[in-house]
């Protein structure tokens, strides 16, 4: 079976309630293996299951990068990126040796042939020593530009396929594409090498434990499902805020923006779980089945839903913070927009005329995700005359992060006074389940040595939100230049992000 | 913490009301307190020393299961009859900005012949519409005066093997209880049976589970015929009950059932025969398991508990399974040697957990757990041949 589709083990051991599966043996290529999101987020993230005993004996790791290394240096960097970046620290020394045992270094450039071939060698070396059966996983962690030609080195050389037995998989990190066309050149070059059911497109928001319960809070709970609809919610805003700015990733960023480096994948993903239908099952293509109707009911967004800003010199969190105009790698007088607000519409039975607000930016003054359904007002007739004029609505806020949890706002009385105060319920993940949550990296590279696609974004799903931002991002570059700066760094977005929502006689929540 | 004058459960409820209201008024920093409750949680103690065993590790517990927790001291032979009650919120150390979470502790102390008194006290504490769970640690939970008086309300009962007086004969009464725990007709629920000892198996039967999620490997699972269980005795007093369970999980999961004589004795040894379906040779054919149970010596810092589990298939390809200790310190060697395919070693970490550990992975399960059902009935018919053979294990 090469198809990376999983086949049900039945492992009788596991019958019961506490057993979870564990993957098979496999080994894991990480092209791109010397650069920050190795060191800093996936191997701390595979040395934490390790240490969990969520991997089995054999598990392997190849880092293919260009650098000029050896197994014992790649070893011991990745050593100290574990050590500076696990949630456990320090790493323990007898666990450690034991699993860089099985790390091991290639030394190739992405387009050289002969190192594809020497790949695949090594690879059968580490099936034959360390059990791990034929199975791969490819992660693409380098920058886009190289994914054509790895993918393209990989089939030339059968890498696209595994010896008898096993199954190879291929993780895509973000950003799939910068456009719609692109989107889909690389899906026709990722889809003439690899079948989609081998092809893991990762986005790590999923991976969070509040958007998995996302699914479970609407469809294991009664009462939210039969008012999650037009007739009660008034609208829906979707925050992701950032207090960084572009750090030391401006040349990229620069190309990118927020609204492709935001907007289609983290925010789109948190609006189509928030939007979807029930899936008529929980398992891989009924979810994005529903994630792909929703995208497909979104009215084209006119560039007159969407106002953009770019963050000017300011403070955050009491730090100095240079403008992004200042930034290493941006152009001084660049037009890449930091900040995103955007309306849109789903037309379907469930949401029409309902708007949905989405914005995200970097240099705001907190970093907090959260999605926040906003229900309608009561008629405040019964209290008209007590001085309570002013009602607030509920609204039920959904924290992604900093503290995952949920929270309730609905009106009460205040003891003793004739006046009506809003107060919240609040659930919080780290107080109800004392587990810490797993890093999203964990979840998600499990997932995928597991053959669980769920969490993963499906082609159709990709292009669906591409087509939907494409028209923006071409109407943004036929107009006019903006003005920008146009928020200072360590503020809550330009004033016209204010204004844009208060037309609509609403205004963004107050995070 | 404040002792009350009388003792009635309404006098109770006002007093946990006061402490929150003192606790929202008093938090500093302006840092909300939650007040957070999963589940009712009713524990026994037979002293003071056990009581605060009990109370260390239920605030150990609001972590993960924010609780009302009933604590009672029941000293039936101990002075003039008295109930004391006292109550206090047992809150989490949290970090700046966070808000608190609590939950909160009643306990009784009663002394004399109104310890009989105190289950109907209990009754009337618990909060409303939450499970009720019992913890009765100590050597004979099943002996316990609370047990039967609670039965009609707890929807689990929670014990720890590994104190138990006579592990050996006291198998057969869990199993008994699994089986039927004498609910009263008409009840609700029917309580649940859940064993720390078995809890503190898990990791054991989740590194063996694993090897078998190699497919390749998959089908050795078959056609094993020996099983090594090594433990470490407690205070050098043999107790084979790990062993037991694990040989009765591993005979529910492959379908192994024990022989008419199903137990030999050889020194510390115990021996246990099973047959199981052979592999490809006709559909009536059956091959003999034996399971050999051992205390090992231990190192002297060593605690007690599984020390190896191994998994063999003797005829025809070789396959050979290890988990062993590595150290002290929770580390496990898990070793796979398979004819035709390379040895597969690896150090894993396995730190022993602690008993607010183990009773939190219990209060996990909202469900009777089948698998440990089907071990323990197993395990308890060992059992049961082991005190028939009326042979004392020597150490």
């Amino acid at each position: 079976m090469n198809d990376g589709v999983a086949t049900p083990l039945e492992n009788p051991l596991r019958a019961g309630l506490r057993l979870w599966r564990t993957p098979e043996p496999c080994t894991v290529v990480i092209f791109g293996a010397s650069g920050d999101l190795t060191s800093r987020k996936l191997v701390p993230a595979l040395y934490n299951l390790a240490r969990e005993r969520r991997l089995p004996g054999g598990f392997s790791v190849v880092g293919f990068a260009r650098r000029a290394w050896d197994d014992a240096t790649f070893r011991q960097v990745l050593l100290e990126g574990v050590n500076a970046n696990s949630r456990a620290r320090p790493v323990e020394e007898a666990l450690w040796a034991s699993f860089a045992e099985g790390i091991f270094y290639h030394r190739a450039s992405f387009d050289d042939p002969a190192g594809y071939a020497r790949l695949a060698a090594r690879l059968a070396a580490i099936d034959a020593t360390r059990d791990t059966g034929g199975n791969r996983v490819f992660y693409l962690a380098t920058p886009p530009e190289a994914y054509p030609e790895i993918i393209a080195q990989l089939g030339a050389h059968g890498l696209n396929r595994s010896p008898e037995g096993g199954w190879t998989r291929i993780i895509i990190e973000k950003p799939f594409g910068r456009d719609l066309e692109s989107a889909r050149d690389l899906n026709r070059q990722v889809l003439a090498v690899f079948d989609e059911g081998q092809v893991y497109r990762i986005d790590h928001y999923l991976g969070k434990e509040t958007v998995q319960n996302l699914l479970v809070f609407r469809f294991a709970n009664g009462i939210f499902e039969p008012i999650w609809n037009r007739r009660y919610v008034d609208h829906v805003q979707i925050t992701v805020a950032e207090s960084l700015g572009v750090e030391d990733r401006g040349g990229y960023y620069d190309r990118a923006g927020a609204l492709r480096d935001m907007i289609q994948n983290h925010l789109t993903q948190l609006l189509t779980l928030t939007a979807m239908e029930p899936p008529v099952a929980y398992d891989a293509d009924a979810v994005r089945d529903e994630k792909v109707k929703v995208l497909r009911a979104i009215q084209p967004i006119a560039s007159e839903a969407t106002v953009r800003g770019q963050y000017g010199p300011g403070s955050v969190s009491g730090r100095p913070v240079r403008g992004y105009r200042d930034e290493r790698g941006v152009a001084p007088d660049s037009q890449t927009e930091t900040y995103v607000a955007l309306k849109l519409f789903v037309e379907n039975w469930r949401w029409a005329g309902v708007p949905f607000y989405l914005r995200s930016g970097k240099a705001l003054p907190r970093r907090v995700s959260e999605i926040a359904v906003q229900f309608r007002r009561v008629p405040t007739l019964l209290f008209a005359s007590t001085p309570v004029n002013d009602i607030e609505p509920n609204v039920l806020a959904i924290r992604i992060q900093p503290d995952e949890g949920i929270t309730l706002k609905f009106s009460s009385k205040v003891p003793g006074q004739a006046q009506i105060r809003p107060v919240t319920m609040d659930f919080r993940y780290g107080t109800s389940f004392g587990v810490a949550s797993p890093e999203a990296y964990e979840r998600l590279l499990l997932d995928c040595m597991l053959g669980d696609s769920t969490l993963f974004t499906r082609r159709d799903e990709v292009e669906a939100s591409w087509a939907l931002l494409t028209p923006i991002l071409e109407s943004w570059a036929a107009g006019p230049a903006q003005a920008f700066p146009n928020y200072e760094a360590g503020t809550w977005g330009p004033a016209a992000a204010d204004a844009f929502i208060a037309r609509d006689g609403r205004a963004w929540r107050r995070l | 913490m404040s002792t009350l004058p009388f003792v009635d459960s309404a006098t109770i409820e006002g007093e946990l009301q006061r402490l929150w209201q003192e606790t929202a008024e008093t938090a500093t920093g302006g840092q909300a307190v939650t007040r957070a409750l999963t589940l009712n949680l009713i524990a026994r103690a037979t002293d003071p020393a056990m009581a605060e065993r009990i109370s260390a590790v239920v605030r150990d517990l609001v972590a993960s299961h924010p609780n009302r927790t009933l604590l009672a001291i029941c000293r039936p032979e101990d002075g003039p009859p008295r109930i004391d009650a006292w109550v206090q919120a047992n809150c989490l150390l949290s970090a700046p900005g966070v808000p608190q979470v609590c939950g909160e502790q009643i306990s009784i102390d009663a002394h004399g012949a109104v310890t009989a008194q105190i289950a109907s006290l209990i009754l009337a504490l618990l909060a409303p519409d939450l499970p009720v769970v019992l913890w009765l640690p100590g050597p004979a939970p099943f002996d316990d005066p609370l047990l039967p008086r609670l039965l009609g309300v707890i929807d689990r009962l929670i014990i720890d093997s590994r104190d138990l007086s006579n592990p050996v004969r006291d198998l057969g009464r869990m199993a008994a209880f699994d089986r039927d725990p004498g609910t009263p007709s008409g009840a609700a629920r029917r309580a649940a049976l859940s064993d720390l000892g078995w809890a503190a198996l898990t990791p054991w039967r989740e590194l063996i589970a694993q090897f078998f999620d190699t497919r390749p490997l998959l089908p050795h699972l078959r056609r094993l015929d020996q099983v090594d269980i090594g433990y470490v005795p407690v205070d050098g007093r043999p107790d084979p009950l790990p062993g037991l369970l694990v040989a009765g999980w591993l005979a529910a999961c492959l379908d192994w059932t024990p022989l008419e004589d199903a137990v030999s004795i050889e020194g510390a040894a115990l021996r246990l025969h099973l047959r199981r379906p052979a592999v490809g040779v006709g559909p009536r054919a059956i091959r003999l398991v034996t399971i050999i149970i051992t205390p090992v010596t231990p190192a002297a810092d060593a605690a007690p508990g599984l020390a190896t589990l191994r998994l063999r298939a003797l005829d025809g390809v070789a396959a050979d399974f290890q988990v062993q200790r590595a150290d002290e310190q929770g580390h496990i060697l898990t070793s796979a040697e398979v004819a035709g395919h390379p040895p597969v070693r690896r150090l894993t970490r396995c730190v022993a957990p602690s008993l607010a550990d183990l009773l939190a992975a219990e209060l996990r399960l909202l469900s009777r757990d089948a698998m440990f059902s089907a071990a323990l009935q197993t395990a308890a018919l060992f059992a049961a041949q082991i005190e028939r053979l009326g042979e004392a294990i020597e150490p």
